[in-house]
């Protein structure tokens, strides 16, 4: 119902707009408007309206007046504008005092207005428009032409009275929107680019230069090329942007580029373009490994640098999580791993030397399946050969600590039971301090092994490796007893206040020094001797040159008490499947160079320091 | 104090302005014997038809500018007032007889008309100050309508000294400095009733676009009958 209603009421009001609309056909007469064409003379229009047709006809007066008068005036000139007009000529124009006009009967004023002539300026159109070929393109597609024209001769521009500018519009003969030019105020004008094949429709119009308004359009000039003779006949359609070819060449373009750059041996440039995607590296592991999957000897590597890790004097953080016990330096001298080897057989099952310890970064490196690489890992950190030779020698090895074994059966079975717990209290003074309080309540029960272990330690080598000072024909490994003489040193207070470890398989230098300034003295010439021993086809080089040198004095090798002890060396050459040519690490260390890494000398290094 | 403290290089420099300032007042073309250029021309002496390009631009601007901000005025304040039809545009310059059509202008002797030029000048220079001012006042006035006013005054003032320079010139006489119409309508710019105020701005704006028509196409005349020769 309410929509019905709604609906009622529209077409009510639709009925009376209607009804009102028809009322107001009866238009009133009003003034259209009232131009100057140049400001001399001006012009009133008006509009009838249906008045016009019921009433007595031309009853229509346009009267005027201007502002310093009084009376209205009757409009002059009727007819020289037309119809329902009024022109006033050049007497009665001022250009600057505003008139007022009004468009009345006898009856009624139907309309007025008021303006000055200077406000009603609209100029007539140009005249006389022409234009001339500037020039064509090359291929006679695009033409440029000069369009000329007249300004309205009404106006008088000649003596400045009015200054007009004009605008230009021009258009494709069968287009409909029209381009347009700035005003300008000179009479000609340049249209560039035009296709000879079209025809043009160019039009003009002015205004007077301060105004807004612009008068009437001019007629219409055509332009065709065709006219006169250039007009491209087969010049079909414009050439567009060959976008297909560009993407076409762009695109080899790059590929030629780029297979270039690759195949160019430049490396800058190759740098450069394409930089080298880093590669993981770590120390001592030839990426050559990874890459052919030796799985085997990665593992063992890794193995090694992990453990290794954990026994370094160097600041790595999760080195933190490995059981440390510092505080006692005694206990750092406590098993070495030779010990444990010689104690027992249980510890040979252990892929690590006691895996218990849970949080040492031993842990990570337990690999169940390399169970025997351990030891030999640590010897074959910084050298990519043989792992199995090694583990040869690590088998010898343990053979002959056998024989030392038994000097030391009574407390080593003592210490087999409590080296796994030690074994990796390897000494890194910066990080011991963070273990040494859960280290002390473990250390406790073991106070008595504790002395017995430094006992043990006196009159064993307390290193975790020993330097293979030899291997017999019978393949058996002599390991260097010079380690024995560490002993003495370990229980001297020099070295006893450092975070020096018997247990390292590499010593850092700097500590090592401190340790064998004291007592380096003794120490190298038995030790030299014992390296001189040679049975079985491997050479140090150290051992080489104490043989060609005197025996006797120490070694040019060994020649300062810096000298770290040569416990062991990395490998130089693998001569044979029986011999080694061990790099010298006697050597003269300068201070700087080898507290960055931490234990052992790598060829580079040595290179350096070797003149 | 006992020290004159003048050593002889003061002496000297002191001695050098003086003669200067006793030449310059002595003789009475104190401004040709030293001719003051304007900024940035080359050469001291501007053709006539330099001066008269730069007044015709200064002039067709200042007409551009009060076009303008008449027909902001008109749209922000004069709506719905009916302004229009209350306008009698009675402007304070109309007591000076100027050309009024073109036949006018081209009888008027040249001289005489640069001297109405030159009045309507001065006459509008008063006003134009106090619009300035003014102008600010009211409520809430357009930045736009505020900067050209200022902007008008001062190129007025600009076109005063170069129709001045154009003067002197053009004039092998005495120049006449006596056409001047003051102006009278600050009162009306500070009504306190707006709608009356703003009437009062209305007609000024009004009366300044018309004055500065005026003044533009009578240079603009003059320029054609004496540089081109009414062959512009």
């Amino acid at each position: 119902m309410d929509l019905r209603h709604l609906l009622f009421t529209l077409a009510l009001i639709c009925a009376n707009d209607s009804l009102s609309a028809s009322d107001d056909i009866l238009q009133r007469p009003q003034i259209s408007k009232c131009r100057s064409p140049e400001m001399e003379t001006f012009s009133c229009f008006w509009t009838a309206g249906n008045f016009y047709n019921l009433t007595v006809p031309r009853i229509l007066q346009l009267l005027y007046k201007k502002s310093n008068e009084e009376d209205w005036k009757e409009c002059p000139d009727y007819i020289t504008s037309g119809q329902n007009s009024c022109y006033f000529n050049a007497s009665y124009t001022s250009v600057w005092t505003p008139y007022c006009v009004q468009l009345a009967s006898k009856k009624e004023v139907y309309d007025k207005k008021c303006f000055s002539v200077d406000e009603i300026v609209l100029p007539d159109p140009p005249v006389h428009l022409n234009w001339t070929l500037l020039n064509t393109s090359q291929t006679g597609i695009h033409g440029d032409i000069q369009v000329r024209w007249d300004p309205p001769p009404t106006a008088d521009v000649r003596k400045g009275w009015i200054t007009l500018e004009y605008e230009l519009q021009y258009k494709e003969v069968n287009e409909t929107k029209w381009n347009e030019l700035k005003p300008r105020l000179s009479t000609m004008a340049p249209l560039y680019s035009l296709k000879t094949a079209r025809d043009y429709e160019i039009r003009i119009r002015s205004r007077q230069r301060t105004s807004e308004k612009f008068g009437e359009f001019s007629e219409i000039l055509y332009v065709s090329f065709s006219q006169i003779g250039i007009g491209c006949d087969h010049c079909t359609e414009e050439v567009e942007f060959p976008w297909f070819l560009v993407v076409v060449f762009g695109v080899c373009g790059l590929a030629v580029t780029v297979i270039s750059i690759m195949l160019s041996k430049q490396p800058r440039l190759k740098m450069l373009i394409f930089p080298p995607v880093p590669v993981p590296k770590i120390k001592g592991i030839d990426p050559d490994l990874l890459k052919k999957g030796k799985l085997d000897e990665v593992n063992s590597i890794l193995a090694c640098h992990d453990s290794y890790k954990a026994q370094l004097y160097c600041d790595d953080l999760w080195v933190e999580f490995i059981e440390l016990d510092i505080e006692d330096p005694e206990e750092k001298n406590r098993a070495s791993d030779t010990d444990r080897l010689l104690s027992e057989d249980d510890l040979k099952s252990h892929s690590c030397l006691g895996t218990k310890d849970d949080d040492s970064g031993r842990a990570s490196c337990c690999e169940p399946d390399i169970p025997e690489t351990d030891f030999s890992a640590s010897d074959t950190c910084d050298a990519t050969s043989d792992s199995d030779q090694f583990k040869k020698a690590t088998e010898k090895e343990e053979d002959l600590l056998c024989l030392e074994r038994q000097d030391n059966d009574e407390s080593l079975p003592d210490l087999a039971s409590t080296d796994p717990q030690h074994q990796h209290r390897n000494t890194e003074s910066e990080n011991s301090s963070v273990w040494a309080p859960f280290e002390d309540s473990v250390e406790s029960p073991h106070l008595s092994v504790h002395t017995q272990i430094s006992n043990q330690n006196s009159l064993t080598s307390t290193d975790f490796y020993a330097q293979v000072s030899d291997i017999t024909p019978a393949g058996r490994v002599v390991l260097s007893p010079g380690q024995k003489s560490k002993l003495g040193r370990a229980q001297r207070e020099g070295c006893t206040e450092q975070n020096f470890t018997m247990d390292n398989t590499y010593f850092c230098e700097a500590d090592v020094k401190k340790c064998i300034a004291v007592t380096s003295q003794e120490e190298n010439e038995p030790r030299v001797q014992e390296q001189g021993y040679n049975e079985d086809g491997y050479f140090t080089t150290e051992s080489l040159t104490t043989t060609v040198a005197n025996l006797g004095a120490p070694t040019a090798a060994a020649p300062s008490s810096e000298m770290p002890v040569a416990d062991y060396t990395s490998i130089h050459i693998v001569q044979s499947p029986q011999g080694l040519v061990l790099n010298a690490t006697a050597l003269p260390v300068p201070d700087k160079e080898f507290n960055v890494s931490c234990g052992y000398v790598s060829t580079d290094q040595l290179n350096k320091i070797m003149p | 104090v006992g020290n004159l403290g003048l050593n002889s290089k003061g002496q000297k420099s002191l001695l050098l302005v003086a003669l200067l300032v006793s030449h310059m007042l002595l003789t009475k073309e104190g401004v040709t014997s030293l001719p003051i250029c304007p900024k940035g021309s080359v050469s001291c002496q501007l053709s006539l038809e330099e001066l008269f390009d730069r007044a015709v631009k200064l002039s067709h601007y200042i007409h551009f500018l009060s076009s303008e901000i008449f027909n902001e005025f008109d749209e922000r304040y004069a709506q719905g007032r009916g302004f229009i039809a209350k306008a009698v545009n009675s402007c304070h310059t109309a007591s000076l007889t100027t050309p009024e059509d073109k036949e006018q202008a081209q009888q008027i002797h040249h001289e005489d008309l640069l001297n109405l030029i030159l009045g309507v000048l001065r006459s509008w220079n008063d006003p134009l100050i106090h619009l300035a001012s003014e102008v600010q006042r009211i409520k809430e006035a357009p930045e736009t309508i505020l900067w050209k006013a200022v902007e008008i005054e001062e190129q007025n003032k600009r076109l005063l000294e170069g129709m001045e320079k154009i003067v002197g010139r053009v004039h092998s006489g005495v120049v006449e400095n006596d056409i001047y119409t003051p102006w009278d309508g600050l009162p009306s710019l500070q009504l306190a009733d707006e709608d009356s105020r703003l009437f009062a701005f209305y007609n000024l704006l009004h009366c300044l676009r018309r004055d500065s028509h005026k003044i533009d196409n009578y240079l603009k005349v003059l320029k054609c009958r004496l540089i081109h020769d009414n062959n512009c």
